[in-house]
């Protein structure tokens, strides 16, 4: 094909034109972005230049740091492992298939009382997740297990904890994301025709006697929707609020508590575990991030010594125009 | 697809080199069926193709596929294709069914209207030629009618200055014996008028009567391209068949000229005409960053698969632990998970490791980057309003790599015009002003050439002497009639004035000269010359014209002068001249050292002489001569031997010196492209003499520098010498020395031999300075090839003419200079300038900034893509290899289009190294683009392990942070998609901070790009995670922006984890810097500590240039001992002289055909047709 040819060229023999415009008609205005002479700033990437923001990284992360990792020791966590597996745990007995339903009970002790609100509960298991169908297998191994918090009384007498059902998940999701099919009829009715996922005990419209946390928009479906990325992970069970300011939330003491076992994870080496923790700013306990700021903050100001001794050491010598292309 | 015209002759060139423009013999060698008939006056009867052109690559109907068909041929671009068809399989897709089609499209869409915009430009312009008018003579009566409704068979009228529409065999004229005159610089360059004329049998059909009565037949060959054959048959009914030739045959393209009107039967339309056929598609070349890009892309794949296959083993592995599979994994959905099925699940997830946007981003950074070639005041001609212009852009950054240089010589280093410039009369010099001066020689070199006037010889020294006079007088009278009247020139008046046209530019010039200095030459008639000698009207008799020939290297003339004496005039080569002085002559050794500081000025210089004949010797001779120029057998011969018999005892007068005018400021330019470490040679086909001239004064080679001069005439003789000069070289053979070598075209051919080409390339890569002279098109375009396929380095060609066109389509960047001489150069280049000089910005500013834009970009597009999509497979380790993706899925595909897609741009466009000064300034920059260190595959490595350090920083940090899941306020617990958004928020802030790392200059647009993306990217999570249920996509991503943007650890986590990221690569590029600084960097902090780059005497500034001039390529005294005699160490000789020899006609016929008395014939020479 005549690909070169330019029909112009017959017109009046001038220069043919240019990915730009036409040959003849073209005068570029004399800007400072076609003559590229824009304004610039060049960055001088030398020792001399950058050690200052290493200093200053160092001297802004390291307080930082240190705050995280402060708030973060504040925050109180107890962890109950109750698997079973360990033969002397009371829920060894549930890891048999033939006990259903299993009932095992735990008995601990807080020896601080923990002060501020919360709460919960979690497993703590692996899980692998395949969101083929994402409705499918995940909300299929939906986690069932009962947990019930008692306080140990001075007789032995058992005061139940209220633990708060609702507001353990997102507002948007409750909300928003999961709704019952539309109707006024009872949940039963407008879930007609469907059938409970296999590993399930119950039908989905049977989760919960309160109208509002039942179905799909129940609170413990949609927390255990939320799939996890790792395979450790927490859920949040249950929320124990603070009654008033002046008593903490969970007095120290002896605690009891009634775990209905439904839930195996043996087969696939899991571990099933209880925490109670407060909260802060924060949320959670984790001294990760505190360490991280610490740490880098310290590299940094290391990295700047260092450049301030490279900087030392070649600020004369450059001089001397040592330059090798 | 049409066959290259270029790469046709180049085929044929390596089998077979011919001799000097064995370029056009091989073509019109080829052997062309006489395939088409013609019917005159019977339309129906010839059914040929249309005149409609199109030079468009689409129509509206095969936009499309073929659009699509040329967009997926690309390798990329077809892997994409295949991801999404992937992806349409049930199950498989990780990311959902259009999360590759949908980039692609845009992709596509993007690169199509850019296609569309430029194919409607070419429709534009086809519809404006197609419908240009014409008439023919339709039903026995002119019609005018449109261009593309001219068929083959029609009668074309057309009058003067107008184009042809068509290929056509002229009928008649409305000149004298039917003849027509024709500009043919559109179609092979050269600016001289062609004459054309009719057959005598058609000569006078004139009227539309006769015309209309025409019958018969016109047999003719097939279309082909060779402009300069044409073999048909005139079949007119009861006469006997003519042949018709060249000569005959009017091209489409051309335009009519001194003329005014023809007739003419079309005899090939549209695309079949010789125009069209030669209108080929420069070979599509790829820059060396394209090609190692493509290495990079398949690096990247094979990356890709290893990524795949270790996650389908790890599958294995993780199902082969868990033997019985998880209970809460249905059954079903694992059943037919087979390894084939896992690697294309994970083809699918990786998959955007092959950056989808890098080929469309680099289309559009180069287009711009072309527009700013393209509008470049600096390399604009203000006086033909010409700028420079990138015909392609594929090779921007090519023009950063640039180490050979081969430069075409008149028209691209010189303007072709040659001026009188200096004297030297009975030992006497005039015109030396300007070389006392300065002023002057500065003024000079950079004189435009088009203002020629004011340059010309001016001493009023010469006139002075001449009135008053002088002892001289009488040698000044007979050195200026001798200018006037020794030549082949024919004067044109046009009132008062009077113009020369000649076929030797020497001549022109001198008689010009003299022209000025008031002896005017006026009238030429077939036995006599007129001129105006001071007002005095003076008429020779021109007996004997003794021609020019380059052996010969002389010319001379017997006259009888108007006092009725016999002399014998002779301009030539000084070492001819001297050798045939009387011992009588004087002022031999003053001219001597007048010739030798003209030849070192670079000047053309020629010794004229003259002698006194007696009549008694005149008669003896033309005996003689009578006799010679009757022999049949080696006529030249003898007559050269007759000749040299009266040409003897010659009187010297002087010398003159011409000025070959070189085009402004090339020895500037050449010096500073010499420091870049460009190696420059020139390749010509005009003779050594005139390229050693050009070369001195165009600083190539200085006066002291040694020259290797190869002219052998076999193989041996060449092998002899070549390996000789090697064994003298010795231990400096294959190191750069000062020395020149000095080739010519026919010597060449044997040093291109396969056994010698070896030595001889290490012979002329050890030289400073290679001139080759007299070298055909084709071996041009060899010996360019010879280089780039020996030294694999990168060429540049720049040349002007059509026989330039052969090296600017072989070398990796073809530079066409968009001048006088046609526009076939600049057809077939890559890029068009206007003057040499502006070489010097186009590879050391553009070409320089353009190789760093272009490589910045595309390693950051690698670097991109393989952070965000390593971390994939980080996912996959705790995972369990299940393919699952950790992003949303319409992020990832929006990564490449949206968030991450505008800093390349901004690299790729507005990335500055140094400042334009600086890189004019310190052409040594030049070579930190020409090595091509900052782009290679193991710079690719480096990056990708950047790459994968930064995803791995990326990944598990915050998943550490969110390892426990609770880290909002009210102890909600979050989930995978929550850590994937912290982790994309990170990745698009440190990929956006890594390309302002990158950038070497940040201006408006860069902060735009940079903080711009990461507010896009805010912005676009808060307003895409509050999306659902209102617009049904994404519904995963509910929530997630009101809880991540409210979170603390969120932002905490956003200042730590792109400083943890990149303070390595900080702290390693300031060391580097501090430690190993480079010239780059000494200039940068120069231009950004503020000191003015003009001002020369800054302490700092001064240092780097004393730097520089030890660093720069000095020239170090040769202390080579040669022991051959190829080695001219002598002081330079200026002879050199241009005339068309042995043409058709021989000059004493021109001159004896020329009675410029008359009006007509008006005919116009091609002037120095040797270039």
């Amino acid at each position: 094909m005549a690909m070169n040819y330019n029909a112009k060229d017959e017109v009046d023999g001038g220069p043919p034109c240019p990915p730009g415009g036409t040959a003849k008609t073209r005068r570029p205005d004399n800007t400072a972005f076609k003559q590229q002479r824009l304004p610039a700033w060049q960055p001088i990437l030398t020792a001399g230049t950058v050690l200052p923001t290493f200093f200053i990284i160092g001297l802004i992360f390291i307080p930082i740091g240190i705050g995280i990792f402060v708030t973060s020791n504040n925050i109180r966590e107890i962890e109950i492992d109750y698997t079973g597996t360990d033969p002397s745990s009371p829920c060894n007995k549930c890891l048999s298939p033939n006990v259903t339903p299993c009932v095992c009970t735990i008995n601990f002790t807080l020896e601080q009382s923990f002060e501020n609100p919360s709460k919960e509960c979690e497993p703590y298991r692996r899980n692998e997740d395949k969101p083929i169908a994402p409705c499918g297998a995940i909300a299929n191994s939906m986690f069932n297990d009962t947990l019930e918090l008692f306080q140990v009384g001075n007789a032995s007498d058992l005061t139940p904890i209220p633990l708060k059902k609702k507001g353990i998940a997102w507002w948007t999701d409750k909300n928003v994301k999961f709704r019952n099919p539309p109707g006024t009829d009872p949940l039963e009715e407008r879930f007609k025709g469907t059938t409970k996922p296999v590993n399930w005990v119950k039908p989905v419209y049977m989760l919960d006697s309160d109208e509002d946390n039942n179905g799909f928009i129940n609170e413990d479906f949609i927390v255990w929707m939320r799939t996890a990325a790792l395979p450790t992970f927490r859920k949040l069970y249950r929320l124990i609020e603070r009654k008033n300011d002046l008593h903490p939330t969970l007095p120290a003491g002896r605690y009891y508590l009634n775990i209905t076992y439904n839930y195996p994870v043996h087969s696939f080496d899991g571990r099933k575990r209880m925490i109670l923790s407060t909260i802060s700013w924060m949320g959670g306990k984790n001294p990760f991030l505190g360490i991280a700021y610490i740490t880098i903050g310290s590299i940094s100001f290391l990295l700047g010594v260092v450049l301030l001794v490279i900087n030392h050491k070649y600020r004369n010598s450059s001089n001397t125009a040592d330059i090798t292309i | 697809m049409m066959p290259s015209n270029g790469t046709r002759s180049l085929l044929w060139g390596l089998s077979e080199v011919e001799e000097k423009m064995g370029w056009r013999q091989s073509l019109q060698g080829a052997d062309v069926p006489m395939g088409r008939t013609i019917y005159l006056n019977e339309p129906l009867r010839n059914a040929f193709c249309e005149n409609s052109i199109s030079t468009a690559k689409y129509s509206m109907w095969s936009f499309l596929p073929r659009y699509l068909y040329l967009q997926f041929s690309k390798t990329a671009n077809a892997f994409f294709l295949f991801i999404t068809i992937l992806q349409q399989i049930p199950d498989v897709s990780p990311t959902g069914k259009y999360t590759t089609l949908v980039p692609l499209l845009v992709i596509l869409v993007i690169s199509g209207i850019k296609e569309i915009v430029e194919d409607y430009k070419r429709h534009m312009a086809d519809k404006l030629v197609n419908s240009k008018n014409t008439i023919v003579l339709r039903q026995n009566a002119w019609q005018m009618i449109l261009w593309k409704e001219v068929n083959v068979g029609d009668i074309v009228k057309a009058t003067n200055g107008q184009f042809l529409p068509a290929d056509m065999v002229l009928i008649s004229s409305s000149e004298p014996q039917a003849t027509c005159f024709v500009a043919t610089s559109n179609l092979d360059g050269e600016t001289n008028l062609k004459i054309r004329q009719a057959l005598s049998e058609t000569a006078t059909m004139k009227t539309e009567k006769q015309l209309s009565n025409l019958s018969g037949k016109i047999k003719c060959e097939e279309p082909n391209f060779h402009f300069n054959s044409f073999a048909g048959t005139l079949y007119l009914n009861e006469k006997s068949p003519i042949s018709i030739g060249p000569d005959q045959v009017l091209l489409r393209g051309t335009q009519l000229k001194n003329t005014e009107w023809i007739l003419g039967i079309v005899v090939y339309t549209g695309f079949e005409t010789k125009f069209m056929q030669n209108a080929v598609k420069s070979p599509l070349k790829r820059s060396k960053v394209e090609k190692v890009t493509n290495m990079q892309i398949l690096v990247l794949f094979l990356l890709l698969l290893v990524m795949s296959l270790v996650s389908c083993v790890g599958a294995i592995y993780w199902k082969d632990r868990y033997r019985a599979e998880p209970w809460y994994i249905g059954k079903s959905d694992y059943d037919y998970h087979s390894f084939g099925f896992d690697l294309l699940v994970f083809i699918i997830l990786y998959h955007n490791l092959i950056p989808i946007s890098l080929l469309v981003t680099l289309e559009i950074v180069k287009y711009i980057q072309a527009l700013f070639i393209n509008w470049d005041e600096d390399m604009h001609f203000k006086g033909s309003n010409v700028y420079a212009m990138a015909r392609t852009s594929n090779l921007n950054e090519e023009l950063g790599q640039v180490e050979y240089l081969f430069s075409d010589k008149t028209g691209t280093l010189t303007c072709n015009v040659m001026t009188f410039k200096k004297c030297s009369i009975a030992g006497i010099t005039y015109g030396d002003l300007s070389s006392k001066s300065d002023d002057g020689a500065k003024g000079l070199s950079q004189s435009p050439c088009f203002i020629s006037d004011a340059y010309e010889f001016n001493d009023p020294a010469l006139l002075q002497n001449f009135e008053n006079d002088h002892p001289t007088k009488e040698y000044i009278k007979e050195f200026l009639t001798l200018l006037c009247v020794c030549h082949t020139v024919v004067p044109e008046r046009e009132g008062n004035n009077i113009s020369y046209q000649a076929s030797s530019p020497d001549e022109a010039a001198l008689v010009k000269g003299a022209k000025k200095l008031g002896f005017v030459f006026t009238t030429r008639m077939p036995n006599s010359v007129t001129i105006e000698a001071m007002g005095e009207e003076l008429t020779f008799e021109i007996l004997n014209v003794l021609e020019f020939s380059s052996n010969r290297k002389r010319m001379s003339i017997i006259v009888r002068t108007p006092e009725g004496r016999l002399r014998l005039y002779c301009k030539g080569a000084d070492s001819v001249i001297y050798e045939r002085l009387s011992e009588n002559s004087l002022f031999v050794e003053e001219t001597l050292v007048h010739l030798e500081n003209f030849a070192k000025e670079g000047l053309r210089t020629l010794c004229v002489a003259y002698i006194d004949l007696t009549e008694i010797e005149y008669e003896q001779w033309l005996v003689m001569y009578k006799k010679a120029i009757t022999v049949v057998k080696d006529r030249m011969k003898t007559l050269e031997d007759c000749y040299d018999s009266i040409e003897k005892k010659f009187l010297l007068l002087g010398a003159t010196a011409i000025e070959d005018r070189l085009q402004a400021r090339v020895p500037e330019t050449i010096t500073s492209l010499l420091k870049a470490n460009i190696k420059i040679w020139v390749l010509t086909g005009d003779k050594q003499e005139t390229a050693i001239n050009i070369a001195y004064s165009c600083k190539l080679l200085s006066g002291q520098m040694p020259r290797i001069q190869l002219n052998a005439n076999s193989l041996e003789a060449t092998q002899q010498v070549i390996s000789q000069n090697c064994q003298d070289l010795g231990a400096l053979l294959g190191k750069e020395n000062d020395l020149a070598l000095i080739i010519d075209g026919k010597t060449l051919k044997y040093a291109l031999h396969v056994e010698v080409r070896k030595c001889f390339l290490n012979l002329a890569l050890s030289c400073r300075t290679v001139l080759c002279c007299r070298l055909s098109p084709l071996q041009k375009a060899e010996i360019v090839d010879v280089v780039k396929k020996q030294v694999k380095a990168i060429t540049l060609a720049i040349g002007d003419g059509a026989n330039d066109v052969g090296m600017i389509q072989t070398a990796h960047v073809g530079v066409g200079i968009s001048g006088n001489e046609g526009m076939l150069a600049t057809n077939n280049s890559d890029y068009a300038i206007a003057q040499f000089s502006y070489l010097e910005k186009l590879l050391l500013v553009h070409g320089a900034w353009n190789y760093f834009r272009v490589t910045k970009c595309i390693l950051y597009c690698f670097y991109k893509n393989v952070v965000l999509y390593i971390i994939e497979l980080w996912f996959a380790i705790v995972n369990g290899f299940s393919g699952q993706i950790i992003f949303e899925r319409w992020c990832i595909s929006l990564y490449n289009v949206i968030f991450t897609s505008l800093p390349p741009f901004t690299l790729g466009i507005f990335e500055r190294c140094c400042s334009q000064e600086s890189l004019l300034r310190y052409p040594q920059l030049y070579r930190i683009s020409q090595t091509g260190d900052i782009f290679n595959i193991k710079v690719l490595w480096i990056q990708c392990i950047n790459a994968i350090v930064h995803s791995f920083i990326l990944f598990w940090l915050p998943a550490k942070m969110l390892e426990h899941d609770m880290v909002l306020q009210s102890g909600y617990t979050t989930d995978y998609l929550f850590l994937g958004n912290f982790i994309y928020t990170y990745v698009v802030v440190t990929v956006c901070l890594k390309a302002g790392l990158e950038t070497m200059s940040w201006n408006k647009f860069t902060h735009f790009a940079i903080w711009g993306s990461i507010m896009i990217w805010l912005g676009f999570f808060a307003v895409y995670s509050s999306l659902w249920p209102t617009v049904p996509v994404a519904p995963e991503m509910t929530g997630q922006g009101s809880m991540a943007l409210v979170c603390p650890h969120f932002w905490l986590g956003f200042f730590i984890v792109p400083i943890v990221c990149l303070i390595q690569n900080v702290a390693w590029k300031s060391i580097r810097n501090t430690c190993h600084r480079t010239l780059l960097e000494e200039v940068r902090e120069m231009e950004s500590s503020g000191v003015q780059v003009l001002r020369r005497d800054s302490v700092q500034s001064f240092k780097v240039e004393e730097v520089n001039l030890q660093r720069s390529s000095s020239p170090r005294p040769c202390q080579v001992i040669f022991r051959n005699n190829s080695v001219d160490l002598g002081a330079p000789h200026g002879y050199a002289f241009s005339q068309v020899e042995r043409a058709v006609i021989s000059q004493e016929e021109l001159v004896r055909s020329y009675d410029t008395t008359k009006n007509k014939p008006q005919k116009t020479f091609s002037s120095a047709t040797l270039e």
